[in-house]
């Protein structure tokens, strides 16, 4: 298989993961659609490396999983903090910033 | 048609199947396990591509790591609210709308030009290449991501830190 | 090429450094005498520097001592500097002389003054002196109309030097703007000018238009122009009616500057720049029917006005427009001549007038009366003075007026002379009514006692009565052979015209000895004879409410149109312009739901055109 088809699948995961991001009321769920959209970028990442002969793609997955696994644990601390806060888990009840 | 190629198919229907489950799932927990797949899918993947490293470092990081720590969070979530959280979503036609657009246009852009379908030869090794490359030349974003990772972590337990 | 201009840039400078210390030194300043003494001093110093240039000058003798100043593109625009010669010296020495005697006797005159308000009047003075030279001594018309600009300042500083009455802070609002109203003129006049010669230096412009080379074309209009600056400032016609009114400051600064220097300027203007306006003949035609006009206007002003300072103030306006003429008749020296007498005379009448002022605490003529017996010393110097100022043989202001009319003769302007003439007459007779009226007669019942003005007031009296009567001796002795200036200018006046002009004053002294002194004429029935005039002339023949209609009708018209624009038009289209941003930021508000989400669309379609854009680059 060629570099193509390995891009389409990571395109076609990234906007799944978008369609997660932009319809789910829960926060949780958003986050779920975040992790699939940065798996996909993973997947890019890989696949360049690999088709190129180039290790740097594959070093710069592992920083990514890293930073995902930061993002997770901040993300759903601020979850939390929101539940103790507004007492709600949906993100349409969020609009403080409501113009 | 070779094994690679069977199993690329095989890793890409179950990739995207648990993917759009986890999108489109009610039930919150289901979708942290469908999740769970599709992060092994990725793995699978990975593996494909020859890094057997990162395979492994995904399903025990994100696999093991992330999920617990999302199964934790809805579990104190629902503790807290006291009900179950159900998971709706709304605006599913717009949303797919603009995702199969999005998608189309990626695609597109991408076979826009032919790319590379060889794969060229490397270092028998590729952990061992990683292992290698991440403490001396990529050792400034290394050491900048050790940063990031205290502040995530002083941050998370900022706010988790119990109400006065 | 003798001497050089170093005594004249000294006299200059003095004056500059007294400013510039009274002006910074704020503690000197405040201290009052100490700071007038300063002054005082360097105005003598600048007396003494003007006398040895003017010594050095005598002749044809020229000197310029200049520096550049606004170099453009490798020439230089204008340069600042002295331009030394027989009429800048004598000028500068009759600025430095009348500067040095009034800042004396403000000593005495402004004895009550405080001290800070004392330290600011020297202050201003010396700003006023250096402002002058700077004008006298102008080697070209930049620094000229700085200096212009600048004396002009000082007139309005001077004259609301009483900020705090009403009238006094309006005087001094109406001399600025009506001298401006000129200035514009002299501006547009000297770009124009400018435009037509490519310099603004006097002398390179002087030997241009000798060699002919300065094209003729326009040149009345720019001539035009210059004249309408030097109506402005020495308060001709229609433009005078600043003069009067400029009498509510202090009584001093009246002698310097409305009557011995400020006002001559426009005099000196003209005189400057009379080879220039030689080439335009019907310019000087209309200077000196103006110039005609205007005295005898000023003069039947004079003769009807109660307040001393006012009757010397229209006799000065009077005296300016005898100047003015004999510069339209083409013979700018004689002019030039009368300009040095009568800023001798005129200062001592107004100086003379202050220690009346001062001694009766009034302005009032019907107030004063027998105050010869009081004030003798006051008496004889004021009757020196006004003798001068009627053209009296033997006295100061009698050669110099002899001189005009001559020159109007000569020059054939037999209208100018015949009002020249009657305001001969006029002068006298009004001056005399003065004299009689304040120091003969009989007194008012008055709770004062009026006395003769102390040393330092007294002083610069007696020197200005011994100059002026000492000039008119000097020139009876000597022939009126003018000491400066091109003699090209020879005349010789008709033999009836002596006799003519000093029985025309003798006559104006007799009817005024008549009218105030013997009672012989009743003065109302004198008055009722010339109903319509006097009445006209207390109206002060409706100048005053001429221009208070153009400005009320004219000015305030104009600006209420253009309030009416401002509010209706500019401000309405930006309120439509405000209310539509209102409105919008209103509408666009809706876009924030404040939902992450929402906004995440906004993130795909930034995604989408990026990737059309992408397939469109490389395609």
């Amino acid at each position: 298989m060629g570099l193509q088809a390995y891009l389409t699948l990571a395109a076609v995961v990234f906007c799944i993961g978008f369609f997660g991001v932009i319809t789910r009321r829960n926060t949780i769920g958003i986050l779920l659609g975040i992790e699939l959209m940065l798996n996909s970028v993973n997947i890019n990442l890989v696949a360049f490396a690999r088709f190129s002969g180039d290790v740097t793609g594959m070093v710069f997955t592992v920083f990514t999983i890293c930073i995902t696994v930061a993002e997770a644990a901040l993300g759903l601390a601020i979850v939390i903090l929101l539940f103790r806060v507004r007492r709600t888990v949906t993100a349409d009840h969020l609009d403080l910033l409501k113009g | 048609m070779s094994g690679e190629v069977v199993a690329f198919w095989c890793l890409s229907a179950v990739l995207v199947g648990s993917a759009l489950a986890v999108v489109l799932t009610k039930n919150l927990f289901h979708a942290v396990l469908w999740l769970a797949l599709a992060l092994t899918g990725t793995a699978g993947v990975f593996l494909l591509l020859d890094a057997e490293f990162l395979a492994a470092v995904q399903i025990l990081l994100y696999a093991g790591g992330i999920v617990t720590i999302v199964v934790f969070a809805i579990v104190v979530t629902e503790r807290l609210v006291g009900e179950r959280i159900s998971q709706t979503s709304r605006r599913i036609a717009g949303g797919a709308v603009v995702s199969i657009v999005l998608v189309s246009l990626i695609a597109s852009a991408v076979m826009q030009r032919p790319l590379a379908d060889v794969r060229p030869p490397m270092a028998e090794d590729l952990t061992r290449e990683i292992g290698d490359t991440v403490p001396t030349r990529f050792v400034l974003p290394f050491e900048l991501l050790a940063l990031l990772m205290l502040a995530a972590l002083m941050g998370a337990i900022y706010f988790a830190r119990p109400e006065d | 090429m003798t001497g050089d201009g170093t005594f004249a840039l000294a006299a200059l400078l003095l004056h500059a450094l007294a400013f510039l210390v009274l002006a910074v030194v704020a503690p000197l300043r405040r201290l009052g005498r100490p700071a007038a003494w300063f002054s005082i001093l360097c105005a003598a110093g600048s007396l003494v520097s003007a006398l040895l240039a003017w010594q050095r000058h005598a002749g044809d003798a020229m000197s310029r001592l200049v520096w550049e100043w606004l170099p453009a593109q490798g020439q230089t625009l204008a340069t600042v500097g002295v331009l030394a010669d027989a009429e800048s010296t004598i000028m500068l020495t009759l600025v430095a002389l009348v500067a040095c005697l009034v800042q004396v006797y403000s000593l005495g005159y402004l004895s009550d003054e405080p001290a800070p308000s004392l330290g600011r009047y020297y202050a201003y003075q010396s700003l006023f002196a250096f402002s002058m030279m700077g004008l006298v001594l102008a080697p070209n018309f930049v620094q000229l109309f700085i200096c212009w600009e600048l004396v002009g300042l000082c007139s309005y500083l001077l004259i609301g030097f009483w900020y705090y009455k009403p009238e006094a802070a309006r005087a001094a609002v109406k001399a600025f703007w009506i001298t401006k109203a000129g200035d514009v003129g002299l501006l547009i006049g000297i770009v124009l000018l400018w435009r037509q010669s490519g310099t603004f230096d006097l002398t390179e412009m002087r030997v241009l238009v000798d060699n002919g080379a300065l094209p003729l074309a326009g040149l009345s209009l720019i001539t035009f122009c210059i004249y309408l600056g030097a109506v402005g400032k020495s308060a001709q016609f229609p433009l005078h009616v600043w003069l009067p009114d400029a009498m509510e400051g202090p009584t001093p600064v009246s002698a310097l500057i409305h009557a011995a220097t400020m006002v001559t300027a426009g005099v000196y203007l003209l005189l400057r720049t009379e080879w220039l306006f030689a080439l335009t003949p019907d310019v000087l035609l209309i200077v000196a029917w103006v110039g005609a006009f205007t005295a005898l206007l000023a003069a039947s002003l004079a003769c009807a006005q109660d307040d001393i300072k006012r009757v010397l103030a229209y006799s000065t306006v009077s005296q300016l427009g005898y100047m003015m003429t004999a510069i339209g008749a083409g013979f700018a020296a004689a002019g030039f001549f009368h300009l040095l007498t009568h800023g001798l005379f005129k200062a001592l009448l107004f100086l003379g007038a202050g220690a009346v002022i001062h001694a009766v605490h009034g302005n009032d003529l019907p107030q004063m009366g027998g105050l010869a017996r009081r004030m003798p010393q006051t008496t004889v110097v004021f009757l020196v003075g006004t003798l001068s100022l009627a053209g009296i043989p033997l006295f100061g202001g009698f050669l110099s007026k002899e001189e005009i009319l001559g020159a109007v003769w000569a020059g054939g302007l037999t209208g100018p002379f015949v009002l020249l003439m009657m305001v001969a007459f006029l002068t006298a007779f009004y001056m005399f009514r003065v004299v009689f009226l304040a120091f003969f007669g009989t007194p008012p019942a008055r709770d004062t006692h009026p006395h003769d003005p102390p040393m330092t007031m007294a002083l610069p009296l007696w020197i200005l009565a011994a100059l002026s009567l000492g000039v008119g001796i000097y020139f009876a002795v000597a022939g009126p052979a003018l000491p400066f200036g091109p003699a090209e200018h020879e005349f010789t006046s008709p033999d009836w015209l002596m006799p003519a002009a000093v029985g025309a004053a003798v006559g104006g002294i007799l009817l005024a000895w008549l009218t105030y002194q013997r009672r012989a004429i009743d003065a109302a029935t004198l008055a009722s004879a010339l109903g319509p005039i006097r009445h006209a002339a207390l109206r002060r023949f409706w100048m005053d409410d001429l221009f208070e209609g153009v400005y009320g009708l004219g000015l305030l018209g104009f600006s209420r149109l253009i309030g009416w624009i401002d509010r209706y038009l500019v401000d309405g289209v930006l309120n439509v312009v405000s209310a539509w941003t209102v409105t919008s930021g209103d509408d666009l508000r809706t876009m924030q739901t404040g939902r992450a989400q929402d906004y995440v669309y906004g993130v795909a379609l930034g995604l989408m055109i990026l990737l059309l854009w992408v397939r469109w680059a490389l395609a």
